[in-house]
Order: C-alpha cells, then structure tokens, then sequence
C-alpha cells in the first residue's frame, strides 16, 4: 500500500481538525448560565414540592451597575439589580398606572399625615412582622434577622452621613427633621458619622416595628420617599461587614478581602443576588422566606385578564431565577431574543424597522412565534428648552410661539423611537395627577399659524425688518455622532419652515452643561425629565423661579410670578379637585408662555416571548416588577429546539472549497514545477 | 546594544509622560470633572454634593499646573499641587487607584479583566500567525498563477472588509442562523466553556488574516528569488521541502518585528470583538469607561498602554538583532 503524499495527508488532517471543531462548537449554542438548581445532589431534575420545574427569567441590562447602596444609589442600570433585591417601605401599585399610586410593602400600610401644632407633621408606620432579611455571613450563624424599625433609622442615619455621600440628603433634609444637624454634626467631628450618637431626631423608634417620621412642614410626597431605595431599612451589620477591607475568611483563617457593601446587597427582597460577574451577569434566585408581597387579586385591564387571573394572591416571586446579562450592544440582544435565549426586549432605534411592520404592528415572521408586541411609556417628557433671558427669544413670547408652531417632533419620534413615543402637548407625563389626556397644545405643529404670530412677533416671513435678512436663532445640542447631527438637521429644517435661519452648534456634553449653568443659549435640544415620582411638584419645579442653574434645574429660567405662586401653593397639597384646578393653571401658564417646546414622552417597544407573557405595565416599578413575572419552562422547552437547528450543508461545503483550492494548488504546482 | 537600551529606557518616562499629557489634555476638553460626577450622583445631585465628590477625588484643583495669583476657593497648594501632577505621580508607583464611576479597585479590576482578553487575544494571535504562515506558504507555493493572483484579491477583499461587518456576519450567520455556536456571552467553567471563544477568535483570526496573509506572502516572495533557493532547487530539494525548510526559515527574521511588537498589547483585548460578544476583559472595560465617563479607568488603561506598546518595541529590537547578525542597534 502506498502512502498518500505527505501534504495531502497534511490537508487532511486540517480539514479533520477544522471540521471537528465546527462540529464540537455546534453541540450547544445556549450562551445562558445553566439554572442555579438545575439538579439536585443525586442528579435528577430539581423541581418544587408540586412537581413543577425550577424555573428562569433570562433579562438583561444595557451596562454594569455602578453601586447597589440604597442610600447611594441612583441610576435605572443599578435600580434593575436592587429592587427585585431590596423592598421598599412603599411600593407602587402594580395594576395603577393612570395615576400611578403607592401601597404598602415593607409597612403593614401607607401611613397618613398627622399635623402638629407646631405645624410640623408626624407620620406613624408600622413594618410587617417576620420580614426577614437574606441569610447571609454577616448575620449570626448565616441567617438573616428580622426587618426591624431600628434599621429605618439606620438608613436616616446613613443618609446623613457625609461619608456616604447621598444624593437624596438635600432633597430629604429640607422636611426631615433633625437629618441637617446629624450632618453638621459629623462634618464636625471629622465628615464621619457616629452611628452610636449621632441620631436623626425626626425618626423616633417606638418598639421593633413602629416608627414615627416627622417632617418640620408637610410634605405629602414624602410617601413616594417612602418608594425609594434610599430610605429603605438596612442591616447595619451588612454595611459593617462588607467594608472592603481584608478579615481572615479565607481557608485556615487566611486574609481575604471583603466586597465592599456598594457590590454585596444585604436584602430583604423576593429574590436574592447568588452571583455577579463583572460586566458580565446577575444571577438573583429567590428568597424562600419572603412573604411581603403577594400576585395581585384585580385590578388589571381585561386584556390582561388571561394571563393575570391564574396568579391572582399567588405568592412571590413568580420564577425562581432571574439571569441577567451585561448588553452593552443591541444587536447581540436582538440576536438572543430570535433564538429564545432571552425572555424580553426593548426594541428601539435601528431594530425597531426589523421588529415592527409601518402599522406599528409586530412582524408576521415574530407574530407567528407567538412573540408578543407592547409599548412601554416611561415617566418622562423631552422637550426643547428656550432660554427667557436671552434679549432675543426671552423678551418675544410670539417669537417663540411661532417657532413652537413649525416643529413638528413626530418626525423625530419617527425616527428614534420608531413612533413607539407619544408626542407630548404638555409637561406632565401620562401617569401623573394632573395630566390630562385630552389637552391639545394650541402651539403645536401649524405652519400657517406659524406665519401668523412670526410676523405678529414683529419679523414678517422670518425677517429682520432692519436687516431684510432672515432672522438667526442659535440652537445648542450634544453632537457625539451620526444620530445627533441628523437629529439637529431635522430640528433645523424644521423651524426654518417659519422663515427663521437656524445656526446648529454642536456642543461636547461638557460645554453643554457649562452654556446650561450660565444661561448661554437660546434654543436648547435634548432637555427632559424622567420623574422621580408620580406628582405634578415634580415637573413644576423645574420651571420655579429659585431654581435656576447651576444650583437648580430651571434651564429655561422661566420666571413668572403666578406660576411661582401657585407653585408654592400646590407643591405640599395632596390630590384635591383644588389642586387639580391649580394644576391645570399652572399647564396654561407653561404653555401660553412657550418656555419649553415639548417633544415626546419617552416610549420603547417591549418584544416578549410566548413562554414570558407581559402582565405589567408599570413603569416606576422596573426592576421591582420581575417578581410579577410568569414563566411556562415547558413551552421553552419545546419551542427553543425548533428555533435553533444546526444546518449541516455549510460545514461540508466550507471543507469541499477548501480541499478543491488545496487539490487544485498541488495540482497546480506540479504541472507547472516552480 | 546596551547603550541602545539604556537610551530606550530614559526616553520610557518621557514618552509615557507626553502620552499622558496629551490623554489629560483631550479629556479636560471633551468632559470635565464636574460632568463626571454629575452623571456618578445623578439628576438630583446638588452643586454642593458635586463639589465634596470632587474634593474627596482631588478633582478640585487645576488640570495641569497652578499659575497665578490663587483665586478663592481654588483647592490645592503649590505650582504642581494639580490634578495631573497628583495623578502621574500615582501612576509612577502604579497605584491604578479606584473607577471614577463605581468606586472598585482597578488593580483588582485589571487583574480580572487580563484573562478573559487573553484567552481570547492569545488564541487568535497564535492560531492566526499560523494559518497566515500557511497561507501565504500556499500562495508561494502557487505563484504567478491565476489561484495565486486570486488569493491576493481574496487578501484585499479581506483587509478592506471593516471588523464590524465581522462583526455582524458571525453573529447573524454563523451564530443566528447556522445555529454554531454562541453569539454571546462567556464562561470559564470546564472544557465546553471553549463553545463561547470559537466564533470570536476565528473572527478576530479573519479579521487580520488579509493583511498578514499579503505581508507574509511577500516576505517568503522575496526569499525564494534569493540564490541559496535557486541552489537548494538544482540540488533537487523538493517544493514542500524548499518552503518549509528554506524560504519559511529565512523569512522569520523579516516577520518577528511585526509579530512580536504585537504581543505585550494582547492583554489589552480587542474593544469591538469583547463589546459585541460580551467578553468580560480589558477592551470592555474601556469601551464602558468611555461610555460612562470613568477618567480613572481610561487614565489607567492608557498609561499600561504606552508602557507595553514600549516594551514591545523594545523586545523587538532586541529580538531582531539576536535574528539577524548582520543588524547592530546603536
């Protein structure tokens, strides 16, 4: 027998190898971490007590997180992974969105406002009994205590604190009483607060679950304080324990440094974070002792109906798993989503075109995998800025009036957002007290009437009269890419349509900020506001009249006498038909006086997956939300297979060319001998 | 050789030095302090909150140096009491300090992120120098035909094609509807934790394999015109042989400066490849650095930078004069 010449014999064994490797790497294209109990210690499937499957939400966010901290932290990345993590003392109504309404979590209920006579208000609270914390090192044998009102206080405490650096201590201080002098107290003594002595007088501590919070003046929004991590309780243990610093935890008492608590949540939520791998993923699994929150029994629309009703006083959380993955790109999610390895995404941009047909409908291709389309509305509305101290467009209501008339931001919506975000007439977001659906903004997109009050505004067709030229306005954006220019183009293109010549400048974030903080603009792109809470003080203040910048966030520097008035008026009332009267005023005010070009409300499109069906549309839960979120593994089981099948043509036709051009070159060099 | 190094080194610091001025420089243009901590406290942030963050950070004091009558409230003493002068004298005992953004240590952080960007840079590198050897060994090996000629535009084609179309073409086709392999993620767990790696180093293998391919091609090109081919041939040494043991020998010496310049920058991972397929390693943290603003991570990362990028010009130096004896470094 001969042997094959050894450069055959070579190809050979490369294309052996090259399709051996393409075959290994074909076995398993499931990028997901295998369940958290996936098995049981003898090897069979692990499954609950009534035989059902341990069960996974595959989610993702668009960044690594940037501190779990409650009292710290303040950013919708980081929010995602604490709130299924740690419960709040109130916590939005899942089913209310219009408005939007806080209940009870962590406290038995929402506590009412008691006045003093001193004009101070007292809030009485009571924590839900057997809450317990995770079971985690830092408590005694491992296993997590009681929730008690002590840790209430702690967290006042720890929001005081100067070396905790916390965002929402001006905010809190102002009707907190006693949160200032905890402060001057450990600027004093160095910038660190004595947790022993230095207590927040406004948060008495009545028994192991009763509480008093008193306010220096009322403050209704306090409630949605409530709703928010930052006054969330914390086990002072866990903060002690996670310094960051080495303790002899290691093997044979060897050092081992601690996470520092901003990477390590001691919680009380429905689940508990198991793994994180930086950049990377999440794991949360759920906590076996919670008992805070159960499925709610109505209140959801009747669309709704099929996929709630079944759940109705279900305990939480719903899945036992939550994976989330580190996306920074969208594609890669797209990607997942198509093949069933992740259970949601938020479509927008370039995507949106694949994903969503002209009608704003799903596409047949997903619709026939039983995918399903939603809208989500954040709490939020996007507008361009004016600057009133500018001696041009400040001193001209009907010049910017007649600018409002020629934009027509549904093209930007278009655009972006693939029409998912509806355009806005008004400063309040849907959602808000306040709002009003049926409101029409008399100075939205008209170009005739545009033409009319530009020439009112004393420029006919835009002109200068002194000049004869086209009048310029200045109008300021961030331009770091492709997207934003074109945007700006857009806006440009727009408001010339009133015979105005708009000069686009392009600014770096930097320089943005800086011509915010001095007032150094005339037209502003890009301006909004996602609400902190549901309340229309939270909008209004914005264009306060003592809130200009830098100190404040009054970019416009709107000043208007009544406005401020009933600002003041309406900013510590509750929800009365007065209220609501003083609202719609102030609605009027903003809009006759065209300070803002509103925009739109910020809105994405949700694509989910048949086994993860969408029961909840509540924007300011987030992250809190997951615990509501139904899985049926078995119809993933069943569809995922289907929907990733492994073709075997590409590898035999890769290794034929291949084996063709080496066969030809040695056939080649033969013939010709070179 | 010796004085050469010596040079090399003294001049180290300097270069390093300017590299570093030059990343303050266009950072204090395109993002200032002040927005840094902005976006870390968030909305709600006040002036006050903003200016403690920048003082516990140092970020108070001037950029670069401290001229001129002192205005009031202007933190630091001294001429170099600066933000620049503080930072690179850290950086001169390679204390990385903490992300701007989340607070963690970067020592830590580097440490953590070097392995995962080696196995995927590591791989790539030594499997493509490989298949680039061998490829362009072929198109030698068929010279002045008309497969030789298309491989040359195939190698054109290659290098003209952007990373992200790579990019893109594996995940939606080679990932998404081949179904190979997955188009995200990453683990090292056990052996089949290797499924995560395949697609990106065969891709960052692609993605330089034209270049390389053509350089190559035209090194050993230049080998087998030289005499000791032609009588290696008259002697009657077969083709294979001539290629492997002859030309792919001599054309060593040309190839290690391109190649071993790139080694000590493997640990920096590739930014795009590690972004699009979630690769926890360096090139991500940079990517989300810039993205979220961390001036400590992209101050870090720079400097490491211009500290290997050196190292690996300095061992190429040395590497070419131990090669070729002909070449004296003075």
């Amino acid at each position: 027998m001969t042997r094959a010449p050894r450069i055959l014999r070579l190809c050979r064994a490369a294309a052996l190898v090259a399709a051996s490797i393409l075959l290994l790497a074909g076995c398993d294209n499931n990028p997901q971490q295998k369940p958290w109990r996936g098995k049981r210690p003898d090897g069979s499937p692990w499954t609950h007590p009534d035989g059902s499957p341990w069960t996974v939400f595959y989610w993702y966010i668009p960044d690594e997180f940037r501190s779990l901290d409650p009292q710290f932290m303040y950013e919708e990345v980081s929010l995602r992974i604490l709130e299924p993590v740690q419960d709040t003392l109130l916590e939005y109504e899942l089913m209310e969105t219009q408005p939007y309404r806080v209940g009870p979590c962590l406290l038995e209920k929402v506590p009412e406002a008691v006045q003093n006579p001193d004009g101070s208000v007292t809030y009485h609270c009571a924590l839900k009994p057997g809450v317990l914390y995770h079971d985690d090192a830092c408590f005694p044998a491992g296993k997590g205590r009681e929730v008690v009102a002590a840790d209430v206080a702690y967290a006042f405490q720890r929001l005081s604190d100067p070396a905790v650096q916390s965002p929402f201590f001006s905010n809190l201080s102002d009707y907190v009483v006693g949160m200032q002098e905890a402060y001057d107290a450990a600027k004093k003594a160095g910038g660190k607060l004595d947790y022993d002595t230095m207590k927040v007088s406004g948060i008495e501590v009545l028994d192991a679950h009763h509480f008093d919070l008193k306010l220096s003046k009322p403050y209704p929004q306090i409630l949605y304080w409530m709703a928010m991590h930052c006054t969330t309780p914390v086990a002072r243990e866990g903060v002690e324990y996670y310094d960051g610093q080495p303790h002899p935890d290691g093997p044979h008492g060897r050092m081992k440094v601690r996470e520092k608590f901003a990477f390590h949540p001691v919680g009380n939520g429905a689940y508990q974070l198991k793994e994180w791998v930086r950049g990377q993923r999440f794991r949360l699994v759920r906590n076996k002792n919670y008992h805070t929150k159960v499925f709610p029994t109505g209140g959801w629309p009747p669309e709704r109906e099929a996929v709630c009703r079944p759940w109705a006083g279900h305990a939480l959380p719903l899945t036992d798993e939550v994976q989330i993955t580190v996306f920074r790109e969208l594609l890669p999610q797209w990607l997942l989503m198509r093949q069933g390895y992740l259970d949601s995404f938020g479509a927008y941009k370039d995507s949106v075109n694949s994903i969503v047909t002209s009608t704003k409908v799903l596409s047949p291709k997903w619709a026939a995998r039983g995918m399903k389309l939603s809208t989500s509305t954040y709490v939020s509305t996007f507008y361009m800025s004016f600057n009133l101290q500018d001696p041009l467009v400040g001193g001209n209501k009907k010049l910017r009036q007649a600018i409002s008339c020629s934009y027509d931001p549904q093209g930007f919506i278009d655009l972006f957002y693939g029409g998912a975000a509806p355009l806005a007439e008004q400063l309040l977001s849907p959602g808000i007290p306040g709002y009003d659906p049926n409101f029409k903004n008399p100075y939205r997109f008209n170009l005739e009437k545009a033409r009319r009050l530009i020439a009112e505004a004393g420029y006919p067709e835009g002109r200068d009269p002194k000049t004869g030229q086209p009048l310029e306005i200045t109008l300021d954006g961030v331009a770091t890419g492709a997207e934003e220019r074109q945007l700006m183009e857009y806006m440009q293109r727009q408001i010339e349509q009133c015979g105005v010549k708009v000069k686009v400048i392009e600014n770096t974030f930097a320089r943005l900020d800086e011509k915010q903080d001095q007032g150094n603009f005339q037209l502003l792109t890009g301006t909004g506001w996602g609400a902190d809470y549901p309340d229309p003080e939270n909008y209004f203040f914005l264009f306060y009249s003592k809130n200009f910048p830098p100190a404040g966030k009054n970019v416009s520097r709107y000043k208007n006498a009544e406005f401020d008035a009933l600002f003041e008026k309406m900013a510590t009332m509750e929800n009365t038909p007065e209220r609501m009267k003083i609202i719609q005023r102030m609605n009027d005010i903003l809009v006759e006086d065209v300070a803002i070009i509103p925009e739109f409300h910020k809105g994405t499109y949700i694509v989910s997956q048949p086994w993860a069906p969408r029961v909840q549309y509540n924007m300011l839960l987030d992250g809190g939300a997951i615990k509501y979120q139904p899985i049926n593994p078995v119809m993933r089981a069943r569809l995922q297979p289907l929907w990733n099948r492994k073709p075997q043509w590409p590898i035999y036709t890769a290794v034929a060319i291949l084996t063709a051009i080496l066969g030809y070159g040695i056939v080649l060099n033969r013939r010709r001998n070179v | 050789m010796f004085s050469y190094l010596i040079r090399r080194l003294l001049y180290t610091p300097l270069i390093i030095f300017g590299v570093m001025l030059l990343t303050f420089w266009l950072f204090s243009v395109l993002q200032k302090p002040e927005t840094i901590a902005r976006t870390v406290l968030g909305k709600r942030a006040t002036p006050k909150a903003v200016q403690e963050w920048l003082h516990t950070r140092g970020y108070d004091k001037p950029t670069f140096l401290a001229i001129g009558p002192k205005k009031p409230g202007q933190a630091g003493e001294g001429m170099f009491d600066t933000v620049f002068f503080n930072e690179m004298r850290k950086l001169a005992t390679f204390n990385l300090g903490v992300s701007d953004v989340t607070g963690q240590e970067l020592k830590e952080v580097f440490q953590q992120g070097a392995i995962p960007s080696l196995l995927l840079t590591l791989p790539a590198y030594i499997a493509g120098f490989f298949m680039a050897v061998g490829f362009a060994l072929f198109l030698v090996f068929v010279r002045k035909s008309a497969l030789d000629t298309a491989g040359v535009f195939a190698c054109v084609g290659l290098m003209s094609v952007p990373p992200m179309v790579y990019i893109i073409f594996g995940q939606a086709v080679i990932a998404l509807t081949f179904n190979y392999f997955p188009a995200f993620g990453y683990e090292m767990r056990s052996w089949s934790s290797i499924r995560f790696l395949l697609l990106p180093v065969a891709l960052m293998i692609v993605i330089n394999l034209g270049s390389e391919v053509r350089l190559y091609r035209a090194v050993f090109l230049e080998e087998i015109g030289q005499d000791y081919v032609r009588t290696a041939r008259a002697k009657g040494v077969s083709s294979v042989r001539l290629l492997l043991g002859h030309v792919l020998k001599n054309g060593m010496i040309a190839l290690i400066t391109y190649v071993v310049a790139q080694l000590p920058l493997l640990i920096l991972g590739s930014l795009l490849v590690e972004n699009f397929f979630g690769i926890p390693g360096l090139g991500n943290l940079l990517t989300s650095a810039i993205q979220t603003n961390d001036f400590a991570v992209i101050r870090a990362t720079t400097f490491l930078t211009a500290i290997l990028y050196i190292i690996g010009l300095t061992i190429t130096d040395i590497l070419y004069a131990v090669a070729d004896p002909r070449i004296r470094l003075s």
